[in-house]
């Protein structure tokens, strides 16, 4: 009973401060775009070959563009409260849903990517761990200091040239094969072929972390006392590892995966536009281009929503897995 | 008289041109064309917004009343036949019977009134260029619109291709706001093809217009527009045959050469001819030392113009003599040229008093690189390096498109480029960018650079209103004369966008507005 | 000069020194090697390595890939280090003053910091960028501006350990003024935990410099690497080596920064090297 309470506390103080975050994030996304050199009413008007005054204005009428800023900010805030981001100024479509359309594709990648890093990050590590000093270790070490340190968009234009250009095993680019018409399983396989490389270069950095994480929790879980006792048992090391290492060897990796959705998340736009996938960081950067303040707006304060119920579930896995918040709890 | 024999000729045109140019093929019906569209346009409307690929997909949905050939004479489009009055004032256009919206109302000569004098004056600032024009438009019956004009205006008829007076419902937009209409989602034209569904960031779904007036037309029963962002993965959909066809800036310059070497697919550069896009690098006249006309020939002198030619558009684009391109009427080649010569450039700029400082610099000066692509941005570090052999330093300026417009509009930068179509006739895309009376702050594609010549204002004026050919071709070559002595803008390409296409497919560019036209010719073989 | 002995027996802190300084030769021996701009249009439009006397081979407009790279070494470092800097100077100053005063003041600076840590750091970067216009300050105001939370966490965390201890205790009773405090005891006894973050920070300003760069984010008049791997993607099947070697060098740069840090690290204070496995 008081374990559950303790959880519904901690939801509790995670809305607030979810609610908190977004009034924030609201309030600077406002500001920056208002300290930004350039009229959005110029861009919308003047894409279309030229525009005179009346058009301009009436432009700058329809979204509020001609409204003194605490007006501006006030009637922001109060939208984004209900969940209303605007218009696009350049599609003239409600940005939310846009984002809509594009976050099933952000989802796919960033989760497949960060399932990847975690799975077989936390394998290699412990191998790696339970290996230490071997050569294979080494080799393991150098490789994750090696991806490590690799840039993102680089990585994934490498697997583009060696999967894609010399070996033509994977298409290059996009989000399906167009106008394929598929059964739902061969469509799924279809767009599998299409996220690979995506999700591998988006997670490989993750899973060198993980990996590493993982193998330094792996020796120095192996030094305690616990694991003395149960070898002593004649436990097999696979029990071992599974029983009772993997759980406090994960510790560390939750709290470092929590930390790092929001890096997460900004590799996802580079990858995005690397491998032309349709998700939200493409979107950003398209609007970008285009100085569509709603869509910036809106995307950013997605994101780091996104980012926040990402930490709260890594908050809630870390209370299942580490028995001492257990113990604490109960 | 010169001008009776221009109508004249006019009208045997127009009588001699059958119904449907691709009647011959009239036995080859059906099939599906898969284009690229790039980058998804935000509406489908064309009266309301004027974007390349808008008018690229609404082409196919809405129609107006002329077509034009590659040599720009006016053909049939949904008008049969056309008159204009001796006076030059008075144009009467004669429907086709039997035309009808997609919506299975029929169209009427009061939906050319209420398209081409309320709507279009609003929301289309290329339509209101002519249509200001107009005293007064009246369809004394349901196949006739008389347009009368305030003043003779030569290129009035050249108005009528379906990108600048598209002919839209009046029944549906009469009295709304017609941005915020709830039926622009639906895009209801005239023409061959109409919406069937548009799943956005994917396709566009277009199927044969059944009510279609040219009995034969369409061939085709659909026109799939897929939007693929990517640059890369458009020339890979073209070269697998995901995709049929590819216009304007879809294929990197680059991949052009390779997608000619395919034996499927045909790669032309006519039908642009209408557009003629023409290239320059603009100069703020205001601004020193751009506002000495020796400063800008040197500018000329000191581009290697074929080299950015071959290196930069790999060989899809033709040096430019002047402010006239060389696909648009009037055009003249006979003006002073400017041969790639450092030292002729370095004498001009020595001669100002413009003297090489420390590492040979004589000035720097910032330019706005304009954010649509990269094949601006390699132009502008092609310039750059180009300029530093002669002492002039560019400093380069990113910006977003916002940024940019609003800076160019509002006249707040040293040199830039920019790409300008010239809409067939010199009165309607050219003298825009050099008259007095167009130097207006906040409009971009004015005279931005603020070049003012009292000459040159008169030259135009009186070009725009002469009707006899001959007239119009001594006073713009004497404009062009004038313009290339004093360079306001420093032109530099003629860019020749392709048009790539599956050879299965004929009749693809048949007049002047190339991959905008409404297609109902095209047929699969 | 122990720290200095551990450091020259620490093998993988001794390799990243030594690619540090090699790539430190190229970035100062650029003017030398490729006395033209690297802007320069000297060969053929994707001439291959070899061709042309190019060694790594020409780009679209046919720059030299090789002094490219040079050149772009100046770049990537200089932006490097001043982002890391910038990140210092806020990092430092925030953690101080949380650290220091601590109370109401700690509390609200750390939710900032949360706040900061919390958001997607690159996403903003971009905004800011893309907002105030692309040039070698606004870039590095940017990568300083996402780049400070953890420095300034490792600095709170330094001042609080160390504001307990006798000799800072000491110091305050004798009624020494708090800059003489913070700047004459507490801030030299965190100096090395600190340098090593500093030194992390600088591999990943560079990586955030060079994403920024390919998206176009860059400052169009500086030749980085990150610029000519974004420039060569559309043409890649054209051209691979000139996307693989300036993306090699990023690699390289960053991978040797942070070994060197790693070492570093090792060396200066063994339970920070702990704690991140």
């Amino acid at each position: 009973m008081r374990r559950a309470a303790g959880i519904g506390l901690a939801a509790g103080a995670w809305i607030v401060r979810l609610v908190a975050v977004v009034l924030v994030i609201a309030t600077f996304n406002f500001a920056l775009v208002r300290a930004a050199p350039g009229d959005p009413a110029q861009v919308m008007a003047g894409q279309s070959g030229g525009a005179d005054a009346k058009l301009l204005a009436d432009l700058r009428a329809e979204y509020g563009l001609d409204q003194p800023y605490a007006v501006q900010l006030a009637r922001h805030l109060g939208r984004v409260m209900t969940l209303d981001l605007g218009t696009s100024t350049q599609q003239r479509r409600p940005v939310l849903d846009l984002i809509r359309e594009r976050l099933p594709a952000t989802l796919l990648l960033t989760v497949t990517a960060f399932a990847l890093a975690l799975l077989l990050g936390s394998t290699l590590g412990v191998m790696a761990g339970l290996a230490a000093g071997s050569a294979a270790d080494t080799a393991f070490t150098v490789v994750s200091l090696v991806l490590y340190a690799m840039p993102v968009f680089w990585l994934g234009l490498m697997l583009v040239l060696v999967f894609s250009v010399w070996l033509d095993w994977l298409p290059p680019f996009g989000y399906g094969t167009i106008n394929a018409r598929l059964g739902p399983w061969r469509q799924a396989l279809d767009l599998l072929t299409y996220l690979a490389m995506p999700a591998a270069s988006l997670g490989a950095i993750y899973l060198a972390i993980y990996a590493r994480l993982m193998r330094a929790a792996i020796i120095e879980v192996a030094q305690q006392d616990f694991v003395k006792t149960a070898r002593a048992k004649g436990l097999t090391a696979t029990q071992i590892v599974v029983g009772h290492m993997l759980r406090n060897a994960l510790v560390p990796v939750v709290t470092v995966a929590g930390m790092q959705a929001g890096a997460l998340v900004g590799g996802a736009v580079v990858v995005e536009t690397v491998f032309a996938w349709p998700g939200l960081g493409r979107l950003t950067f398209d609007a970008l281009l285009q100085r569509d303040y709603p869509v910036m707006l809106g995307v950013f304060l997605i994101l780091s929503v996104i980012v926040i119920l990402f930490n709260l579930a890594t908050d809630l896995a870390y209370r299942l897995i580490d028995p001492r918040m257990r113990a604490r709890s109960a | 008289m010169d001008r009776r024999q221009f109508t004249g000729g006019l009208l045997a045109g127009a009588a001699s041109l059958p119904l449907g140019a691709g009647r011959a093929a009239a036995q080859a019906r059906g099939g599906t064309l898969n284009v690229i569209i790039q980058p998804e346009p935000p509406v489908l409307v064309t009266a309301l917004n004027q974007q390349q690929p808008t008018l690229t997909l609404g082409g196919k949905i809405y129609e107006s009343l002329l077509k034009y050939a590659p040599d720009l004479t006016p053909l049939p489009g949904m008008a049969q036949s056309w008159e204009i009055a001796p006076d030059g004032l008075t144009y009467t256009f004669r429907l086709f019977p039997g035309i009808t919206f997609h919506d299975g109302t029929p169209m009427t000569a009061q939906d050319v009134v209420f398209s081409c004098m309320t709507l279009l004056m609003e929301t289309h600032p290329r339509a209101r260029n002519t249509f200001r024009r107009v005293a007064k438009a009246e369809a004394p019956d349901p196949l006739t619109v008389v347009f009368t004009l305030k003043e003779p205006f030569a290129p009035f008829l050249g108005s009528f291709d379906c990108t600048t007076a598209p002919i839209v419902p009046k029944h549906v937009y009469e009295g709304t706001d017609f941005r915020k209409n709830p039926l622009n989602d639906r895009a209801i034209g005239t023409g061959p093809f109409k919406l069937k569904e548009w799943v956005r960031g994917s396709h566009v779904h277009l199927v044969r217009h059944d009510g279609y007036y040219r009995k034969d037309e369409p061939h085709l029963d659909e026109i799939i527009y897929r939007v693929i962002p990517d640059a890369a993965s458009r020339t890979l959909a073209l070269e697998n045959g995901t995709v049929q066809l590819a216009q304007w800036s879809d294929v990197e310059f680059y991949d052009i050469a390779r997608l000619k070497a395919r034996p499927n697919l045909a790669v032309t550069t006519t039908g642009y001819e209408y557009f003629a896009p023409l290239q320059w690098i603009e100069m703020n006249n205001r601004v020193a030392p751009m506002n000495d006309r020796r400063f800008r020939q040197a500018v000329m002198h000191a581009l290697d113009r074929e080299a950015l030619a071959k290196r930069v558009y790999f060989g899809q684009a033709k040096v430019a003599t002047g402010p006239v391109a060389s696909r648009t009427k009037f055009y003249d080649a006979n003006v002073r040229k400017y041969e790639y010569s450092l030292d002729k450039a370095k004498a001009l700029l020595d001669e100002m008093g413009l003297k090489p400082g420390a590492g040979g610099k004589r000035v720097e000066i910032k330019f706005l690189v304009p954010p649509y692509g990269e094949s601006y941005q390699r132009s502008a570090e092609f310039y750059r390096q180009s300029f530093a052999r002669v002492g002039i330093d560019l400093v380069l300026e990113a910006t977003d498109m916002a940024g940019w417009a609003s800076r160019v509009g509002n006249w707040d930068y040293q040199m830039t480029m920019n790409l300008l179509y010239q809409l067939g006739d010199p009165a309607l895309g050219v003298s825009r960018t050099y008259v007095t009376s167009n130097i207006v702050k906040g409009i971009l594609f004015s005279n931005t650079q603020g070049y003012s010549n009292p000459e040159v204002d008169r030259l135009f004026d009186a070009a725009a209103s002469a009707i006899d050919e001959k007239k119009r071709q001594e006073l713009y070559t004497k404009v062009q004369q004038i313009l290339v002595e004093d360079v306001p803008v420093a032109w530099t390409l003629e860019i020749e966008f392709p048009i790539i296409y599956d050879k299965a497919f004929k009749n693809v560019v048949t007049t002047a507005i190339g991959s905008h036209e409404t297609f109902g010719a095209v047929t699969k073989s | 000069m122990d720290a200095l002995k551990a450091f020259l027996r620490h093998p993988s802190g001794m390799a990243g020194l030594v690619l540090i300084l090699a790539v430190l030769a190229v970035a100062a021996c650029a003017p030398l090697l490729y006395p033209e701009s690297p802007w320069e249009m000297v060969a053929m439009p994707f001439a291959p390595p070899g061709e042309d006397g190019m060694w790594l081979g020409a780009d679209t407009l046919g720059r030299d890939v090789a002094a490219g790279i040079a050149h772009g070494a100046r770049v990537s470092l200089l932006i490097g280090v001043a982002s890391a800097l910038a990140a210092l100077v806020i990092g430092v100053t925030v953690g101080a003053l949380a650290g220091y005063a601590g109370g109401g003041l700690d509390a609200a600076l750390m939710r900032m910091t949360e706040l900061f840590q919390t958001i997607p750091a690159f996403v903003l970067a971009i905004l800011l960028v893309a907002t105030f216009t692309p040039s070698l300050a606004t870039i590095v105001a940017t990568i300083g501006a996402v780049s400070w939370p953890p420095l300034a966490r490792l600095t709170r965390a330094e001042f609080l350990r160390l504001r307990r201890r006798e000799f800072v205790e000491a110091a305050i009773c004798q009624g020494e003024r708090t800059a003489r405090v913070v700047f004459g005891h507490v801030l030299p006894n965190a100096v090395s935990p600190i340098l090593v973050t500093a030194s992390l920070t600088v591999a990943s300003a560079i990586l955030i410099e060079s994403a920024l760069s390919f998206l176009g984010l860059g400052d169009p008049n500086m030749m980085s690497w990150g610029f000519m791997v974004g420039s060569a993607r559309s043409s890649i099947r054209q051209a691979w080596w000139a996307s693989v070697f300036p993306g090699l060098a990023i690699l390289l740069t960053v991978l040797a920064i942070n070994l060197f840090g790693e070492g570093l690290s090792d060396v200066l204070n063994p339970r920070i090297a702990r704690r991140r496995g």
